[in-house]
């Protein structure tokens, strides 16, 4: 090679990666300029708004939907690195202690007027420590879904008002053979299982924990070790699908949608409008609600609702606090529910709606909604997602047959005090 | 001296040492910033207790790993990863080598086989692991359908309810996955022996499985210990496959997958660095096993 090659090369070489770099630079800073502009809103999937709802939002968006998990894997993950996931972020009921003790969001008390916050009756649940970190805008709680259809077939004259009247009808279902397995229950080793335990424990009359935290559900005649003996013998009994064992909350949805069950038992209350809807669902003449069946007669519930926090480092946290309120305007609300069956969880919003009739099963809605609890009296602990974890997979466990009702319910005992530790 | 690294003054790069810096630097900035740092940061925050929830980060010494010792879920957790590793390393290396020996017996329509078998290896592991879902589902899954059809089975399966074939399972979607990598790694290794030793093999009168036990075997084993570590270091590291597949059930859980539940949903995070240390200690010390035995065994003298 000579001198003069040489150089030409190295100045090819240097012409390359200067060239190379500088239109790095350029195609990141249109990139960088747009992300400055928008808001940026971290949501779920069943919070995809669509186009003709962020038309109405004063200002650009720059909404990510991710899947329940992931949304908390990169909350978790961004706020440990110093960095916003978004300025305004999903914030679900299970993860109020864990944020809230990690100090990751802000407080949002003065941004709710007393009278709205008295519209909001689930704010308690995004309280930690004093300090609201949530604004509820998605209101679910659970409530029994019925095929209305499958009933008249096996001569049921009325839902079920009671744990054993809910089996006896799956059983006249099941005879009936009107379905093969009348009663939709996830049992795979997933949060929505975990739910639907939580769920029956109340409508077996009792409670998860007492003031201390120290479990209520090791004791045989507890209603947490009732509600899981009734999942697991309700499996072996065969009204349950075997299946179930492998299904989450949103596939056993689909089992009911397709007419295949009866029993949506631990049903999302804002699915009624997926359900009664002919275009999602094969049942949406047939599908009802019923207030949830419990032990001593009067209904109780949890709830399970979705909220808007801002991080404590978001980048715009005053469009951040307009987006929330938007979310909380009537009509943002009455959309939502509209077309992504999303239901409100302004009181007052709800009974317009169901005034106007445009709430499925509004009745039962709003009745069900009178009696939400939230599933810890004392605020959602931080340590939940562990102590639910283990009751995901020993009650998984104990579906499979592969330990007894008395192991899993030790198990899960044992995993809390682990968890508080 | 422009071939020389430094020039005649002692601490000088010479032009072509500057560029050769100069190139290297971004690779060695990626592999320090990216590979190094993020190690050294790991296995030194896994002596600290580090937990959002808990105020300050105080040093532990040993003790998230004595923690780990004595928790029976992690104990199952590697029980399941390590019948992974030996079911997905078996059946990725005996499928791999007959990948590699078909392809390289085959001379016509050589490169449509090989793009067919690669089509595993280029998809996602969540879209292979949905795929397979679906092929598994115990209600409408063709799987049930086929051996219900064949007589196998009289009555659909809900397959992940036995804990024993959930693990092979979930062991057989990873390696139908890895298994091209296996197989190119091979037949790439195939391809450098000449024909010429198996024409003296044939002269010698030795059959078939005598020329792969006497010249196939021997002469590939750098290309075997290449796809034995890599089959190892992927199959420690199964997350996607088994959660996917059966989510967070003790049934299928490996480390990484404990590694997430402890750090991500639990939110203790030294005790999950602690967890994906002891990972990465074990894959290195299996790779490490495979390359001093195969190259004990298999230098030329």
């Amino acid at each position: 090679m000579t001198g003069a090659n040489h150089r030409v090369n190295m100045m090819n070489r240097r012409q390359f990666l200067q060239t190379s770099s500088a239109l790095g630079l350029l195609a990141a800073l249109p990139l960088a300029a747009r992300a400055q502009e928008a808001l940026s809103v971290l949501l779920p999937p069943w919070v995809t708004l669509p186009k003709e709802m962020t038309d109405t939002f004063p200002g650009p968006l720059d909404i990510q939907t991710l899947g329940w998990d992931e949304i908390r894997t990169k909350i978790v993950t961004s706020m440990v690195a110093n960095t916003a996931p978004a300025s305004a972020t999903e914030m679900d009921w299970s993860w109020v202690g864990q944020f809230g003790s990690a100090g990751w969001y802000d407080a949002l008390d003065d941004l709710l007027p007393p009278e709205l916050k008295a519209d909001l009756p689930t704010t308690s649940i995004f309280t930690y420590d004093g300090a609201l970190i949530g604004v509820p805008y998605n209101n679910d709680f659970r409530v029994m879904i019925y095929n209305k259809a499958h009933l008249e077939a096996a001569g049921v004259a009325a839902p079920p008002k009671t744990p054993e009247e809910l089996l006896a009808a799956a059983r006249a279902v099941k005879a009936a053979g009107v379905a093969d397995y009348p009663i939709a229950l996830p049992l795979s080793a997933s949060e929505g299982a975990a739910t639907a335990w939580y769920l029956l424990t109340k409508a077996f009359g009792g409670d998860l924990f007492d003031a201390e935290f120290k479990p209520l559900f090791t004791d045989p005649g507890s209603a947490g070790y009732q509600a899981m003996a009734f999942e697991v013998a309700a499996l072996k009994e065969g009204l349950i699908d075997p299946a179930a064992t492998s299904l989450k909350d949103v596939e056993v949805q689909e089992l009911f949608k397709a007419g295949k069950a009866t029993f949506d038992v631990a049903g999302w209350a804002g699915n009624l409008a997926v359900y009664t809807d002919p275009e999602k669902s094969q049942v949406a003449a047939d599908a009802a609600a019923a207030l949830m069946p419990n032990v001593n007669g009067t209904s109780r519930t949890f709830g399970l609702p979705g909220a808007l926090g801002i991080p404590v480092n978001a980048a715009n946290k005053e469009a951040a606090r307009q987006f929330i309120l938007w979310m909380l305007e009537p009509k943002t609300m009455a959309d939502n529910y509209r077309l992504l069956g999303n239901l409100p969880t302004r009181i007052s919003v709800l009974e317009t709606l169901n005034a106007e009739g445009k709430l499925r099963e509004g009745d039962v809605l709003i009745a069900q909604a009178s009696v939400v609890e939230p599933l810890f009296a004392q605020g959602t602990p931080g340590w939940y997602p562990e102590f639910s974890g283990a009751v995901a997979t020993a009650l998984n466990a104990a579906a499979k047959g592969q330990i007894s009702v008395d192991e899993a319910v030790a198990q899960i005992a044992e995993a809390a005090a682990a968890a508080q530790e | 001296m422009g071939r020389v690294g430094f020039s005649s003054s002692r601490f000088r790069l010479s032009r072509d040492a500057r560029l050769g810096l100069m190139l290297t630097l971004p690779v060695a900035l990626i592999m320090g910033g990216l590979v190094f740092l993020p190690l050294l940061s790991t296995l030194f925050d896994s002596l600290y207790r580090v937990e959002p929830m808990k105020p300050g980060n105080p040093f532990v010494g040993l003790k998230n790993y004595a923690t780990l010792m004595g928790d029976g879920t992690v104990t199952t957790a590697w029980g399941n990863t390590a019948t992974y590793v030996v079911l997905a390393v078996a059946i990725e290396t005996i499928g791999g080598l007959g990948m590699a020996l078909l392809l390289n017996a085959i001379t016509v329509g050589r490169r449509w086989l090989l793009a067919i078998m690669v089509l595993p290896w280029c998809l996602p592991p969540v879209v292979n692991a949905i795929i397979w879902m679906w092929i598994y589902n115990p209600s409408y899954g063709p799987l049930n359908g086929i051996l219900m059809a064949m007589g196998i089975i009289d009555a659909p399966q809900v397959w992940f309810n036995d804990r024993e074939t959930g693990l092979f399972l979930v062991s057989l979607v990873h390696a139908w996955r890895m298994m091209p990598l296996t197989a190119i790694i091979l037949f790439a290794a195939l391809q450098s022996i000449p024909e010429e030793l198996y024409e003296a093999a044939r002269l010698d009168g030795a059959g078939p499985l005598h020329r792969l036990r006497k010249i196939t075997l021997p002469l590939i084993a750098p290309g075997l210990t290449i796809a034995l570590s890599q089959s190892t270091v992927f199959a420690v590291n199964l997350f996607d496959e088994a959660w996917v597949l059966n989510g967070a059930s003790m049934d299928t859980r490996s480390v990484i997958i404990q590694v997430y539940v402890t750090a991500f949903q639990n939110l203790k995070f030294s005790l999950g660095m602690a967890l994906s240390v002891l990972a990465m200690v074990v894959s290195l010390a299996v790779s490490a096993i495979y390359v001093l035995r195969v190259y004990r065994e298999t230098r030329f003298e």
